[in-house]
C-alpha cells in the first residue's frame, strides 16, 4: 500500500517539510566534509578567520546559484548571470568613482541594472517566445563586450565605507552571510508558501497544464527572470564590497558556479523542483571542497575548472542514480491503470 | 497460435496475475477486457517481453518462448499498438511509419525517401490517413497520431498484433475504417488481440472475448454467445447501465453562454449556439470537425476573427484561460489530461487547488494557507469519490479515471458554473466511466451548471446530453433537441447524427 507521503522531493508543493530526503543527504555530506577538514587541519579550518572566510564564500556562491535556480525552476535558464554581474559592477564603479554618487544611491542604481537586465531577458523570452538558452547566451556576450569596452579593463575604486558589508562581521559571522541568509529564507518562504512561488513551480512543472489551469505563465516567467537579474546584481554589489574594488571581470566565473551549486543543491534541471535550503547546503559543500583543496594544495589552480565540471557531473550522476533506483522499485509495483 | 499457461506475476504486496491461462487462435480477433487494475496491461507487458512472468510459460506455435526484452517479441512477430501516443514529433509521418524498416540505397545507408514515402503511403491509405507522407507529426491531432501508430504496426507486418485502446481518439467513422483493416488482416491469418473498454467494438469486431478480473481469468466466451450486460457482470461482478440518466431541468430563461457567428479561419465558421443553466450540450463530430477548436476559441486560447461571445448575457472579451476562469467562471477540461490537464508530479492537493490559489492567498503575507488547501482538496476528493491514498499522493500514481476526476475537480473548486468538458472518459474503465457520467449529469441537474460536452463516443453523448450539436468541417450542421425526453431511442438519435455526418 503506497503511502501518500511518498516522494519527499524538495518541491514547494509538498507539506512544508524543510528536510527532504535529498536535502538531508546534503546536510549529512556537509557534516562529514566539515569533520574531515577539521581533523585534517584544525588550525586553518577551525578558526575565527576561517569561519569568516568560508561563510562569506558560501554566501556569495549561494546567491549566484539562487539567481540561476530561479530561472531553472520555471523551466528555463540564465546563462547571463555572470554577464549581469559584470555590467552591474561597471555601473557601480562608474557611479562611485566617476559620478561621485553616494554609496546607497550607487547600490540602488546597480540593483536596477540587474532588474532591467532580467526584465529584458524576460521580455524577449515571453513576448517573442525565444528559448531562454539563446536569449541569455547572447546577452551574456553582449554584457561581456560592454563591460570591457566601457571600463577599458581597469577596476574602479570604491570608498572604504563601501566595504562595510563585505568585510565586516558580527559575532564572527560575516554580513554577507547574513544578507544572503535573509534572501534564502525569503526565497524558501516564497516557494513553499506564496502564490507567486507556486505559480513558478507549476509553470516549471508543466507549463501547458499550468496555463490551461488559469496561471499566467508568461507573467510568471517574466518575473522569475527579473528576480534572477536582481539576485545577480546583488551578488555583484556584495563582491565589490568584499574586494573593495569594482572589477569588471567580476562574474566571469559565475556561470559554472551558478550551475554547480544549484544542481548540487537539488534544483531540477527540468523545472518545478527547487530548495533554498538545498542551495545553501550545496554552496557550503562547494566552498568547503574548494577551501579544502586550496588548503591541501590538492589541485593546482589551473585545474580548478576541471574540478568544478567534474563536481557538477558527479552531482547529476548521483541524482540520476537515485532516480533509477526509485524507478526500479516503483516498477515492482504495477501502475494504477492496469 | 499463442498460448499462455498458468502465468503468474507478483509485485511487492500485489498479485497482478494469478495463474492466467489463455489461448489465442491463429487468425482470430480476440478481445481482452477488464477493469483498470484487473491485470490487462501486465499481461500485455508479459506477452511483449517487457515483464518476465514469475510462473508459467508462453508457447507460440508449439515453441516455448523466452523473452528478455521487447525486441525479442518483435522478432517473433508480436507487435503492439499502445494506448499512449509514441511518435516522433519532429519527423514526418512516413518516417514514423517506416521507422523500423527504412529503405536505403543498397548498403550505403543513404535513405531512399521516394521509396519510403511510397511504402508509407500504402499503409497510410489502409488506415485512411489522408495527408501527405512528408507531413510533420508535431502539428497533428491526437487522433491522427493514433492512426500513424496503427499504420506503423501494419507496416511491421506482425503475425500477432495487440492493440491497446486503439480507438480512444478516433470517431466511429475512423474506427470502422480500422475494423475493416483488422478484418482484412485476420483473413491473412494475423491474430489480433484487442484490449478495449468499448463494448461496441468487442461485439462488432471480435470473435471471442476474455475477461480478466482481479488478476484472474474469469472466462472466455464467443461474442455471439454473450450479451453486453452479461459481459459487464463478468467484468465487475455487478450490473451496470447505459441508459439515459433521465431528463435534465433546463432553465431556458437563464442563458449562460452564447456564441454568435464566431469565426476563425481554419478553426470555426459562423458558429452560433446557446447554453442554458442546467443543460448538457453535446458537441459531436469527426476529428477535425471543429469541436475542440471552437472550445478553444470560447475560452480565449485562440483569437476570434469575427463574431461575439456572450457570457451570462453580457458581451465577453476573453483573453485566455486565466481570464475565462477568473473573470467569467468558465472552465475547460482538456482532452489531454496527462499533457495539458495535470501536473503529474505534484500531489492531488495541488492539482485541485491550482485554480484557486489567488482566492485563498493572504493579501499581507502572500502566504497560501496549507490548511485551507487541504480542506478544499479533501472536500473535492470526498464529493467526487476520488480513489487516492490521500490528498498528498502523487497524481501520476492515480488511475486514469481518478486522474480525470481530479482534472474536473479543480474547476469545481473554483466555483465555475460553465464547464466545457473535452472527451472526459478516454482511457477510463467502465466503473469509473459510469461515475464520471453521473458526476457530469449531476453537475447539470443539481449543480445548475451549464455543460458543453465534447465527445466522440456516441453512446456517451446520447446518454448525457439534452441537446446535441453536430459538427462537420468546422461548421455546426445540425442541432438535435430533446435527447433526454425519454421517448427517443439510442438507435434513432444515432441514425440521425449519422445522416448529418454524410
Amino acid at each position: 500500500m503506497r503511502d501518500g507521503k511518498t516522494d519527499k522531493s524538495p518541491t514547494g508543493f509538498q507539506r512544508p517539510e524543510l528536510f527532504s530526503g535529498r536535502t538531508m543527504g546534503l546536510i549529512i555530506s556537509t557534516g562529514i566534509l566539515m569533520s574531515v577538514l577539521a581533523v585534517q587541519s584544525p588550525h586553518s579550518f577551525i578558526s575565527k578567520d576561517a569561519m569568516f572566510f568560508i561563510s562569506r564564500q558560501t554566501g556569495l556562491a549561494a546567491l549566484i546559484a539562487l539567481s540561476q535556480a530561479v530561472c531553472l525552476t520555471v523551466g528555463g535558464m540564465n546563462l547571463s548571470v555572470g554577464g549581469i554581474g559584470s555590467i552591474t559592477t561597471v555601473v557601480l564603479g562608474l557611479s562611485l568613482q566617476n559620478w561621485g554618487v553616494p554609496p546607497w544611491l550607487a547600490v540602488l542604481m546597480a540593483l536596477s541594472v540587474g532588474v532591467a537586465a532580467g526584465a529584458l531577458n524576460g521580455l524577449i523570452i515571453t513576448r517573442l517566445g525565444i528559448d531562454s538558452f539563446i536569449v541569455t547566451l547572447s546577452m551574456m556576450f553582449v554584457y561581456m563586450g560592454l563591460r570591457s569596452g566601457i571600463s577599458g579593463g581597469e577596476p574602479y575604486e570604491v570608498s572604504d565605507s563601501f566595504g562595510l558589508i563585505g568585510r565586516e562581521s558580527v559575532f564572527g559571522v560575516s554580513y554577507i552571510f547574513l544578507v544572503v541568509g535573509a534572501v534564502l529564507l525569503a526565497s524558501s518562504y516564497m516557494y513553499r508558501c506564496t502564490m507567486f512561488g507556486r505559480h513558478m513551480l507549476a509553470t516549471g512543472g508543466n507549463a501547458e497544464a499550468a496555463r490551461l489551469s488559469g496561471i499566467d505563465t508568461e507573467k510568471t516567467i517574466f518575473r522569475a527572470n527579473v528576480l534572477s537579474g536582481l539576485f545577480a546584481s546583488l551578488a555583484a554589489v556584495l563582491y565589490a564590497s568584499r574586494n573593495l574594488s569594482a572589477a569588471p571581470e567580476t562574474g566571469d566565473a559565475w556561470l559554472i558556479i551558478s550551475f554547480a551549486v544549484a544542481i548540487i543543491g537539488g534544483t531540477g534541471l527540468q523545472g518545478g523542483v527547487v530548495s533554498a535550503l538545498g542551495i545553501f547546503m550545496g554552496a557550503t559543500i562547494f566552498t568547503l571542497i574548494e577551501h579544502g583543496l586550496v588548503q591541501f594544495k590538492a589541485v593546482p589552480p589551473a585545474y580548478m575548472r576541471s574540478f568544478l565540471g567534474g563536481l557538477i557531473l558527479l552531482a547529476v550522476i548521483v541524482d540520476r542514480t537515485r532516480e533509477i533506483v526509485a524507478e526500479k522499485r516503483k516498477r515492482q509495483v504495477p501502475p494504477a491503470a492496469g | 497460435m499463442l498460448e499462455l499457461h498458468s502465468i503468474s506475476k507478483s509485485f511487492p504486496g500485489v498479485k497482478a496475475l494469478d495463474n492466467v491461462s489463455l489461448a489465442f487462435k491463429a487468425g482470430e480477433s480476440h478481445a481482452l477486457v477488464g477493469e483498470n487494475g484487473a491485470g490487462k496491461s501486465t499481461l500485455i507487458k508479459i506477452i511483449t517481453g517487457i515483464y518476465q512472468p514469475d510462473g508459467g510459460k508462453i508457447v507460440c506455435n508449439g515453441e516455448t518462448l523466452h523473452f528478455r526484452s521487447y525486441r525479442d517479441s518483435l522478432d517473433k512477430g508480436i507487435d503492439i499498438v499502445s494506448q499512449e501516443i509514441q511518435v516522433i514529433p519532429e519527423s514526418s509521418i512516413a518516417e514514423n511509419v517506416m521507422l523500423d524498416k527504412m529503405i536505403t540505397y543498397g548498403r550505403t545507408g543513404i535513405i531512399n525517401w521516394r521509396a519510403v514515402n511510397a511504402h508509407a503511403r500504402k499503409y497510410m491509405d489502409m488506415v485512411g490517413l489522408d495527408l501527405p507522407p512528408t507531413a510533420v507529426i508535431k502539428g497533428l491531432s491526437a487522433a491522427h497520431k493514433q492512426l500513424v501508430q496503427i499504420a506503423k504496426a501494419l507496416a511491421a507486418e506482425a503475425k500477432f498484433l495487440m492493440l491497446d485502446e486503439p480507438t480512444s481518439s478516433l470517431t466511429e467513422h475512423e474506427a470502422d475504417n480500422l475494423f475493416d483493416i483488422l478484418r482484412r488482416l485476420r483473413e491473412r491469418g494475423t491474430t489480433i488481440v484487442f484490449v478495449t473498454h468499448k463494448f461496441g467494438e468487442v461485439f462488432a469486431v471480435c470473435d471471442r472475448v476474455s475477461v480478466l478480473r482481479d488478476g484472474r481469468h474469469v472466462g472466455t466466451r464467443l461474442t455471439r454467445d454473450i450479451t453486453a450486460p452479461d459481459l459487464v457482470k463478468l467484468m465487475i461482478g455487478r450490473e451496470c447501465s447505459d441508459e439515459h440518466l433521465g431528463a435534465l431541468d433546463v432553465d431556458r430563461s437563464k442563458e449562460l453562454l452564447r456564441a454568435e457567428h464566431v469565426t476563425r479561419r481554419g478553426k470555426a465558421a459562423d458558429a452560433s449556439f446557446t447554453l442554458h443553466e442546467g443543460e448538457v450540450l453535446g458537441f459531436y463530430g469527426l476529428v477535425g470537425a471543429g469541436r475542440t477548436e471552437l472550445a478553444r476559441l470560447l475560452i480565449g486560447e485562440d483569437g476570434i476573427d469575427s463574431g461575439a461571445v456572450y457570457v451570462r448575457g453580457e458581451k465577453a472579451r476573453i483573453r485566455g484561460v486565466a481570464d475565462s476562469l477568473h473573470r467569467y467562471r468558465m472552465g475547460y477540461v482538456t482532452e489531454n489530461r496527462k499533457e495539458e490537464g495535470l501536473l503529474l508530479d505534484a500531489p492531488v492537493r495541488t492539482n485541485i487547488t491550482i485554480t484557486i490559489w489567488r482566492r485563498i492567498v493572504n493579501t499581507l503575507t502572500r502566504n497560501i494557507s496549507m490548511a485551507k488547501e487541504q480542506e478544499i482538496a479533501a472536500d473535492m476528493v470526498r464529493s467526487l469519490a476520488i480513489k487516492t491514498a490521500g490528498i498528498e499522493q502523487k497524481t501520476a500514481d492515480l488511475s486514469g479515471g481518478n486522474q480525470q476526476k481530479v482534472s474536473i475537480a479543480k474547476w469545481l473548486a473554483a466555483d465555475c458554473d460553465i464547464l466545457i468538458i473535452d472527451e472526459p472518459t478516454v482511457g477510463v474503465d467502465v466503473g469509473a466511466k459510469e461515475q464520471i457520467h453521473k458526476l457530469i449529469w449531476g453537475l447539470a441537474k443539481e449543480g445548475r451548471m451549464g455543460i458543453v460536452l465534447i465527445s466522440s463516443d456516441m453512446r456517451e453523448i446520447i446518454k448525457l446530453a439534452s441537446r446535441i450539436l453536430v459538427f462537420r468541417d468546422q461548421r455546426i450542421v445540425a442541432e438535435l433537441k430533446d435527447i433526454d425526453d425519454g421517448v427517443k431511442t439510442y438507435e434513432s438519435v444515432s441514425a440521425e447524427i449519422g445522416r448529418y455526418l454524410g
